[in-house]
Order: C-alpha cells, then sequence, then structure tokens
C-alpha cells in the first residue's frame, strides 16, 4: 500500500533511488578519477611544470635586480651620456664590496651575457674592493685605478638591457636583437648574428626531411598495405628493423658510407661516374644531416601511412578503373584523398621530431648542418644561459602552437589517424 | 610553494640527466682512455667504492643538481672555466689545497678544484700522407698551398682563435693580449678564413683519429693523449706537429650538497696526489699538473704500460711547452659565449 502513495522509489534498503544512483555515480566517478590520477600527476609533474619553469625563465631577469637595486636605481637617473656620475659608481662599488661572492659571482655570469667582460672585471674588483673602506669616496676614479675597464661606458650602457624584472631580452637575443641601453630594440652586430639563420636552416632542413620522408614512403607504405602478407611482413621486418637499430650505429655508418673517402665516393669514382679529385660532398654538411635524418625519420612515416592505407578498400579503386578512370586519375582522386589522414599525421610526426632535432646534426652537421636544438643544448650546458635557451625553446614552442592551428584550419586536427 | 613546485621538478630534471645507481661514490668523467687511465691510475686502489660515470662536459647538470638540491654526483672532472664559474656561482664545495698549492706547473684556477693533468689541441698528420716535405710548423697547417688537403677541425672556437693567431705571426705568448682587441679576433677569423672550405668539423674525440687515418682529411687537431694513445698502443704511423699546441687544464670538482661530501673530499685528496698524478700517465699521455708527479714519472722511465718513455709525447715536455699556448681560462670565461656565436656564424656562412 505504502509504495503506491509514497511518490519516492527506494532501493531494497529504503534509500531513495535517486540518492542511491548518485552515490554510485559519485563513487564511479571518483575512481575513474583515481585510475587516470597517475597519468594526469605525471603530466603534471613531467610536462606541464617543467614548461612553465622554462617559459618563466624566458622572461626572468630578476635575480640581478636583487644583488644590484641600488645601482639600477641610480643608474636610472643617469642621463646615458658617457661615463655615468659618481652617484652609480659608489653603489656599484657598495654593493659589489658588501654582496656575496655566490651573489656576485652569479651576477656577473648574467651580466656578462649582456657584455663580455663582465665576468673578469667583478671577479677581480671583488678581490680589490675589499681594501677600499666604505668611507673612502669618491669611488670613480678609484675603482678606474683598479680596472681601466670601468672607464669603458660600454659596459654601463649593456646594463640598461637588464634594468627590469621581467624582460623580453632573451627573446630579442634569440632572433638576433638587443636592447641597447635606453631598451630601444636594436640589431646584434653582424658578426653575432646566427639565430635567425639557424631558424631559416632548421626550418629548411625539417620541411626537406619531410617532403623525402613522404616521398620515399608513401610507396613503401602502399607496397607494405597491398602486397600479398608473406611478402608485406618481409618488407615490415625491413622497415622495422633500422627502426629497432641504434641511432648512434646508424649515424656511424652513414659517415662511412657517405665521407669522402667513403664507400660511396669510391664506388663512383670507381665506376667513373665521378672524377678522383671532384668527390662529392655529402657528409659533415647540411646534406648529410638531411639524409641521414630522412632515413631516421622514415619509420615515423611509413608506420601512419601504412595503417591508413591498409583501411582503404581496394574496391574504391577497382570502382574507379571500371568506370573509366585512367589508373592515375584513380589515384589521385580516390586513393590519395583517402590517405591524407595517414599523410597529415606522418607529416606532423616526422615534422615535429625534426625542428627539434639534436644528436645528428651535432655529429653529421660539420659546418653548415647545426640546427637551433644544438644551440639550446650549447647554452644549456656551457654557458648556463639558460634563459636564452627556454626563449629559444619557447619560440620553438610558439611555433609548433601555431603549425598545429593551421594545421587544424586547414586539414582538421580529426583527421590524423594512426591505426 | 612556487619553490617546492620548482625544486621538485628541478629534481626530476636532474634524475632524468643523470641515472645513478646507489654507490659510497659517484666519480663523472668523459669516458674513454682518459676516464679508464684514472680507474686504472688511481680508482682502482681507493678503499672504498666508486661508481664512475660519463658526462659530456659543461656545467648544465650539475648546476640543475645543486638548484634542485638533489645531487647524486661526488666528484666531477671538469675543465678550467668551468672551475672558475661553478666555484663564483657557489655550485662546487672547497677543497683543501694545502698538499698541492705549492707544487703546481700552473696556479690552480680556484679554490674549489683538486689538479689533475694537461691536455693540449695538437695538430698532427698520418706520415705516409707527406712523402716528401713534412708539415712541421702550424703554419704549415694553416698553409693550404704548400700542403694541400683537407684539414679536421673541432665544431666549438676554443683554442682554433689561438692557433690561427700564431699562423698568422703572432707570438704565442701574445696570444691573448691580441685576442682581447676586436682587431684580434678579426684578424684570427680572417686567418681561418684561408682553410675555411678545406675543413672537415668533428666533435668526439675519437672522430679525428678516423678521419686521418682514412685519408678524409690530411691534417688535424686532436686532443693529444688520443694521437699519444693511437701512436703508442695501436701502432699508428701518426706524427705530432708539436707547433702552438693549446695547453688546458683538468680538475676534480665536488658539486655543492653532494651526500657524501666529507668521503668525496678525502677522495680528491688521494686522486690529487703526486702518486694519482703519476699513476694516469701509465696509461695515457697527458701531463700530470704537479711537479712532484713528473719527478716520480722520470725516474720510473720507461712509465708507460706498454714499456716506452712517456714524457716525449706530453704536452708539457719543455721542448713541446717552449712553442705552446697555455690557454687562458679567465678570457674564455669573459669572452667564450660571444666568439663561439662568432665561430657559428663563421663556419655557417
Amino acid at each position: 500500500m505504502n509504495q503506491t502513495v509514497s511518490k519516492e522509489i527506494l532501493t531494497t534498503d529504503g534509500i531513495p533511488l535517486k540518492v542511491s544512483l548518485k552515490k554510485s555515480e559519485r563513487r564511479n566517478k571518483i575512481r575513474a578519477l583515481l585510475l587516470v590520477a597517475p597519468l594526469l600527476l605525471f603530466i603534471l609533474f613531467t610536462f606541464i611544470i617543467p614548461i612553465g619553469d622554462m617559459l618563466t625563465r624566458s622572461v626572468d631577469d630578476s635575480y640581478i635586480n636583487t644583488v644590484f637595486p641600488k645601482t639600477f636605481e641610480a643608474y636610472k637617473k643617469w642621463d646615458k651620456q658617457g661615463t655615468p656620475p659618481e652617484e652609480v659608481y659608489k653603489e656599484m662599488f657598495l654593493e659589489v664590496k658588501n654582496g656575496t661572492g655566490y651573489q656576485i659571482g652569479k651576477a656577473s655570469t648574467r651580466m656578462n651575457y649582456a657584455k663580455s667582460g663582465w665576468k673578469s672585471l667583478l671577479k677581480k674588483s671583488k678581490r680589490k674592493f675589499k681594501k677600499i673602506g666604505e668611507d673612502e669616496g669618491p669611488f670613480k676614479e678609484k675603482m678606474i685605478e683598479i680596472d681601466k675597464k670601468w672607464a669603458n661606458e660600454d659596459y654601463w650602457k649593456a646594463m640598461g638591457e637588464m634594468i627590469d624584472v621581467n624582460t623580453m631580452g632573451y627573446y630579442l637575443n634569440a632572433v638576433d636583437k638587443r636592447y641597447d641601453y635606453d631598451k630601444n630594440t636594436i640589431s646584434q652586430p653582424d658578426n653575432r648574428k646566427i639565430y635567425n639563420k639557424t631558424w631559416i636552416k632548421t626550418f629548411k632542413v625539417s620541411v626537406l626531411v619531410t617532403l623525402f620522408c613522404l616521398l620515399l614512403g608513401y610507396p613503401i607504405s602502399y607496397l607494405l598495405a597491398t602486397l600479398p602478407l608473406k611478402y608485406s611482413n618481409l618488407l615490415m621486418i625491413c622497415v622495422l628493423l633500422p627502426f629497432w637499430t641504434s641511432l648512434l650505429v646508424r649515424i656511424v655508418v652513414w659517415m662511412v658510407i657517405l665521407q669522402q673517402n667513403g664507400v660511396y665516393n669510391d664506388l663512383m669514382v670507381a665506376a667513373g661516374l665521378i672524377a678522383d679529385d671532384n668527390r662529392w660532398k655529402l657528409m659533415y654538411n647540411q646534406t648529410g644531416t638531411i639524409i641521414v635524418m630522412t632515413q631516421i625519420l622514415l619509420p615515423f612515416m611509413v608506420l601512419p601511412l601504412y595503417s591508413v592505407m591498409k583501411t582503404i578498400s581496394p574496391n574504391y579503386m577497382r570502382a574507379a578503373l571500371n568506370l573509366g578512370a585512367s589508373p592515375l586519375h584513380a589515384f589521385w582522386k580516390v586513393y590519395m584523398p583517402n590517405s591524407i589522414p595517414g599523410i597529415s599525421a606522418g607529416g606532423m610526426l616526422v615534422f615535429v621530431i625534426a625542428i627539434g632535432y639534436f644528436i645528428t646534426p651535432e655529429l653529421v652537421g660539420g659546418k653548415d648542418g647545426q640546427m637551433i636544438g644544438n644551440w639550446i643544448g650549447y647554452h644549456l650546458k656551457t654557458t648556463l644561459n639558460w634563459g636564452l635557451s627556454a626563449a629559444l625553446g619557447g619560440i620553438l614552442l610558439a611555433i609548433m602552437t601555431v603549425l598545429y592551428w593551421v594545421y587544424n584550419k586547414l586539414v582538421g586536427i580529426e583527421n590524423i589517424k594512426l591505426g | 610553494m612556487i619553490k617546492a613546485i620548482k625544486a621538485t621538478f628541478l629534481g626530476l630534471l636532474s634524475l632524468a640527466l643523470v641515472t645513478t645507481a646507489y654507490a659510497d661514490l659517484t666519480f663523472v668523467s668523459w669516458g674513454g682512455a682518459y676516464t679508464a687511465s684514472q680507474q686504472k691510475g688511481y680508482i682502482n686502489d681507493w678503499n672504498g667504492k666508486v661508481t664512475v660515470e660519463n658526462y659530456n662536459g659543461g656545467l648544465g647538470e650539475i648546476k640543475a643538481q645543486v638548484e634542485a638540491g638533489n645531487v647524486t654526483w661526488d666528484v666531477v672532472d671538469i675543465l678550467p672555466d668551468q672551475g672558475i664559474t661553478g666555484c663564483d656561482e657557489g655550485l662546487f664545495e672547497k677543497i683543501d689545497n694545502s698538499a698541492w698549492k705549492d707544487d703546481l706547473v700552473v696556479p690552480a684556477v680556484s679554490d674549489c678544484v683538486a689538479p689533475q693533468i694537461f691536455w693540449a689541441y695538437t695538430a698532427f698528420y698520418k706520415k705516409s700522407a707527406f712523402p716528401g716535405k713534412k708539415p712541421k710548423t702550424i703554419k704549415d697547417f694553416f698553409n693550404v698551398k704548400k700542403f694541400p688537403g683537407k684539414r679536421g677541425i673541432h665544431t666549438w672556437a676554443n683554442a682554433t682563435i689561438e692557433m690561427a693567431l700564431v699562423a698568422d705571426g703572432v707570438k704565442a705568448k701574445d696570444v691573448y693580449k691580441v685576442m682581447s682587441t676586436p682587431e684580434g679576433i678579426d684578424r684570427a677569423f680572417k686567418k681561418l678564413d684561408e682553410i675555411k672550405d678545406h675543413v672537415v668539423f668533428w666533435s668526439a674525440g675519437s672522430k679525428p683519429l678516423e678521419l686521418v687515418s682514412s685519408g678524409e682529411v690530411v691534417m688535424s687537431l686532436a686532443y693529444n693523449g688520443r694521437i699519444g694513445a693511437a701512436i703508442l698502443q695501436d701502432g699508428k704511423d701518426f706524427e705530432y706537429i708539436w707547433d702552438a699546441t693549446v695547453l688546458e687544464q683538468e680538475y676534480l670538482a665536488i658539486p655543492k650538497g653532494s651526500k657524501n661530501v666529507a668521503e668525496a673530499q678525502k677522495f680528491v685528496q688521494h686522486a690529487a696526489s703526486a702518486k694519482s698524478l703519476a699513476g694516469i700517465a701509465k696509461y695515457i699521455s697527458y701531463g700530470p699538473m704537479r711537479k712532484s708527479s713528473i719527478g716520480i714519472i722520470k725516474k720510473g722511465e720507461p712509465w708507460f704500460n706498454t714499456g716506452v718513455d712517456i714524457l716525449p709525447h706530453m704536452p708539457t715536455s719543455p721542448k713541446v711547452l717552449k712553442r705552446a699556448i697555455v690557454a687562458d681560462p679567465y678570457w674564455w670565461a669573459d669572452n667564450g659565449a660571444e666568439v663561439s656565436e662568432r665561430f657559428g656564424a663563421w663556419k655557417g656562412n
């Protein structure tokens, strides 16, 4: 009786069904969240935070400002004509004298990026300033006596670019520009212009590698997808074996084959196709980088292409041919459009890997095959200019994001298929 | 909070950069014949467990570890400009130098380093490549008309700038004075232009030997110890060009916050003892930084493990030293980044 009167539906243990359902739903949600939690945390700690930290470093100039706050304050009042007034010298003197060795050391590394020579100047001054009392001003002449560089306005002017806690200076450096003493953007001197050229080169190499991978990979994938199983399996092993071979081994093998006294040139000379004194330069330059990278990245093109082609029914082509299309026309109008998801997936994959490539250009790049990744590594390891490294990396990230966006507009990201 | 996140991230970064197994001491060096010489020269008779790892130089990994407060390296083999910058920035522990202070060939670059060896960028060639006249000076190395053929040069700027200037007529002892002027650097690059179209660049230490051996280049710059090993151990017919060799120093340092500081301090005292430095020379032709080690070797000749005299193969032998350039790490700490960028631009153009 009761049941028909009450509008609430109860479960067997007397709890309203709605509440019970909600409860179990929530439990499911928590369980699902717990299941993905390790992955989320993993991505947070190994991807999002590091990238965030890197991007912060690319605009961060706060350290230098904590070491020389008063100097910078006095510096701002200077009219930037000739050498600064005594006031600036005095603050610099006091802050170098009273700073800890590590503070001055770290700051001098930063200042050396702005103008080479700051490092030894501060090191020497720190040592000598000890002997001068804080009340023994004026300091300008005393400092110049210790090192003539203190009278060189170039050093002072270079300080101007570090005056703000947040700076775009590293990004400017990453495209061959810099701040002058008034924070106007100017060009780097000609013989230091290196990054724009490297950017263009990085792009050129990545695009060419992607194209060559497509040209070589497309027919292979087609064969893989259409040959009878026993042949295609063998072919698949041929694609995968190099993929499983150590990267370094493959690079060294290419060196042996392609260098001027290498196997390829020897054979061509023996066959009389190349003159002995005109052997081809295929290694330790950009050509070498492109050849080796194409071979290394080829599987990243073949595998997605193959998995997409595998799903294209042979009946489509048969139908097209049956309706009177020439084989070429049928391929172009029927087969190719169907394989576009694979082309895009492979293309994106190869391009993304290529643009940040490091080890191959390092080993076979020689004089003109170095890419932007090599400079990132150089500043990360050798100069400790992590700001510049981060800025170069940040630009790389921005380029990738823009490309992704353009790609999404043109092809649609849902059209990417890995299988 | 942000600090904690940063620390965690840097910890992960350093974890990614170095994978370490637990051991009493982690000793990090450059690998190859050099690390082997350290292993046999003094690590083996150290009274404790030492794990040896390799790295490619630079302060990047050390900085990441120190900033994260998770230092897994205990002793690192470093170049002098790293010794300067690392000590200035507080990346290294101070080391007691009383044992060797007055025994060094040149003063140590900072208070954070223990001496190891001198090595040198040295030009060399295969004897059979020059049946007639043989190259004898760095001028010959830069003269592609007199000695046609390709030259092997490392991909970074150190030493090449110095050698170019000497080849252009600058005296070895004036090199850094000239390099400290903008015109001096221009002059070096102008000299480098003369061989630019004939250069093959290398970056791994074993590469120049291979390049010269295969005939890919007729002469190359290389680390003298590698040339020495090829001659002494593999019996190659290589010949040094002992002219304008650029002498570089090599030190040990302890990253700040190493988990085994006390042990590491004891270890570097052992590693920098006169006996240990002489021990290295039993297995590689690098020159010890302590005068007393040279004395030990002199008395013990033939000192090298294959039973030949090692002193003539050292970059610190008096005959070589007379015509050598002692690399100035302070100059490179100041100007390294700028000159490297310019060198990169020069290479690519």
